[in-house]
């Protein structure tokens, strides 16, 4: 009946939760480093601001134009790794489809331009570490928003600064 | 960043929410007017702001009152109107935003003078239960993200819709951009009554500047037709999903309204 309906698996109290409160939702007045991934064909974006101590995450937030899948998933995914290095961070993505279990299509979307913009944000890191003066680093989703699908840009009209 | 912009703003939001999560019809419509009267001060002091040259951004301090009666509703509303005055200049659109803000003040006080009047608050209960009707699960899931996500949507483009239109010099543009912010007023207030009713209100989430600082318009019409395409078909799966008619024949109506919602779009090509 609803297969174009996208829906979180059961809608548990937990995904209700995230859904009416997403956690770390917003942005950092001084983060190490910012990331965006962004759907050009849709205009839909995640911006991912993190702060580092060492390899540790003191603190990370997140905001999107997207959908509540996008935002139910970046809710759970900062929840995970502020607290947690980097190791750790780069692996919870895996660990968290796994708890929520079958994703749809559309859904594994929304999970891969999330944790897309994490990327983003490192490599900013990165990148500011070599001595560049970036802003954030931008890397553009392709239709199958898929990790090796990603298109690696530095977006020189994003160098606001 | 204008810190009497980002304090109508919340208050525009607490006030038209406090609107949705109290029952009372009267109250809620009496609420309404006057979320509407905080809108148009949050438009005037954007329009002043860019006179001087200077810049308003969609940051925001709310935090949404999620209080288990009315009265707690109000006096939260009431401290929160009381503490704005302090920020208001002294010139003509300060005296009206203050008696706009006192006769709201009065309304409320009237209010809480009636012990009748301090009903339960159902609004966030998380019970996703429409006391009327019998929506099998299925159904109040797929409701559940639908609201979710459009009310996020018409948050956004009245927001977006206000920053072009403070930003235009063209009469046509402007009026165009005023159709669209009502028509999402409406839709928005549709949609959190909806949530209200099932227990599940909330704010929606703060916008980005990346969201509404829109520095190619033609693209940004285009996407947001091509949203309203995939609203209306989202809006024509429910119809036919839910075994409701009074929903389903809501949903129908909100479908045909994105039709010339679209058309005043192009318009803007």
């Amino acid at each position: 009946m609803f297969e174009n309906v996208k829906m979180p698996e059961g809608m548990s109290p937990e995904i209700l939760e995230h859904l009416m409160n997403p956690k770390n939702y917003g942005k950092l007045d001084e983060p190490s480093c910012i990331g965006v991934a962004i759907d050009e064909k849709t205009g839909e974006y995640v911006i991912f601001y993190t702060l580092l101590n060492d390899d540790m995450i003191e603190d990370v937030k997140y905001a999107t134009n997207g959908c509540q899948d996008t935002v139910v998933i970046g809710s759970m995914f900062t929840d995970m790794i502020i607290g947690n290095n980097l190791e750790y961070a780069n692996t919870a993505i895996q660990k968290m489809l796994e708890k929520l279990g079958g994703l749809t299509p559309q859904q594994q979307i929304c999970a891969d331009i999330v944790f897309t913009a994490f990327i983003a944000s490192m490599r900013n890191f990165e990148n500011l570490k070599n001595g560049e003066k970036e802003e954030m680093h931008v890397l553009k989703m392709k239709d199958s928003c898929e990790a090796t699908g990603m298109q690696e840009e530095t977006d020189k009209e994003n160098k606001n600064g | 960043m204008d810190k009497l912009f980002r304090k109508k703003h919340d208050l525009w939001l607490s006030i038209t929410f406090a609107s949705f999560a109290i029952d009372d019809e009267e109250i809620k419509s009496r609420l309404y007017d006057f979320a509407l009267i905080a809108f148009r001060h949050m438009k005037w002091i954007a329009g002043n702001v860019l006179e001087r040259g200077e810049n308003y951004n969609y940051d925001r301090d709310i935090m949404l009152y999620k209080r288990e009666s009315v009265f707690d509703i109000l006096e939260a509303l009431e401290s929160e109107i009381k503490e704005i005055q302090n920020f208001y200049p002294d010139d003509e659109l300060g005296f009206r935003m203050k008696n706009d803000d006192n006769y709201l003040l009065e309304y409320i006080s009237q209010v809480i003078n009636n012990d009748k009047n301090n009903k339960k608050i159902t609004a966030f209960n998380m019970q996703r239960k429409w006391l009327d009707k019998n929506l099998p699960q299925d159904q109040i899931d797929a409701l559940t993200l639908f609201l979710f996500d459009e009310s996020y949507k018409e948050y956004e483009l009245i927001l977006i819709y206000a920053y072009m239109q403070a930003r235009t010099t063209n009469i046509k543009q402007y009026n165009i951009y005023q159709d669209l912010i009502d028509e999402s007023q409406f839709h928005l207030k549709s949609f959190a009554n909806m949530m209200a009713k099932l227990g599940i209100l909330a704010l929606p989430r703060e916008l980005h500047e990346m969201t509404y600082i829109v520095k190619d318009l033609d693209k940004f019409i285009k996407d947001s037709i091509d949203e309203e395409i995939a609203a209306k078909e989202m809006c024509k799966e429910l119809s036919e999903a839910i075994k409701d008619e009074e929903l389903s024949r809501f949903f129908d109506f909100i479908n045909f309204q994105e039709n010339y919602h679209i058309e005043l779009m192009r318009k803007l090509l």
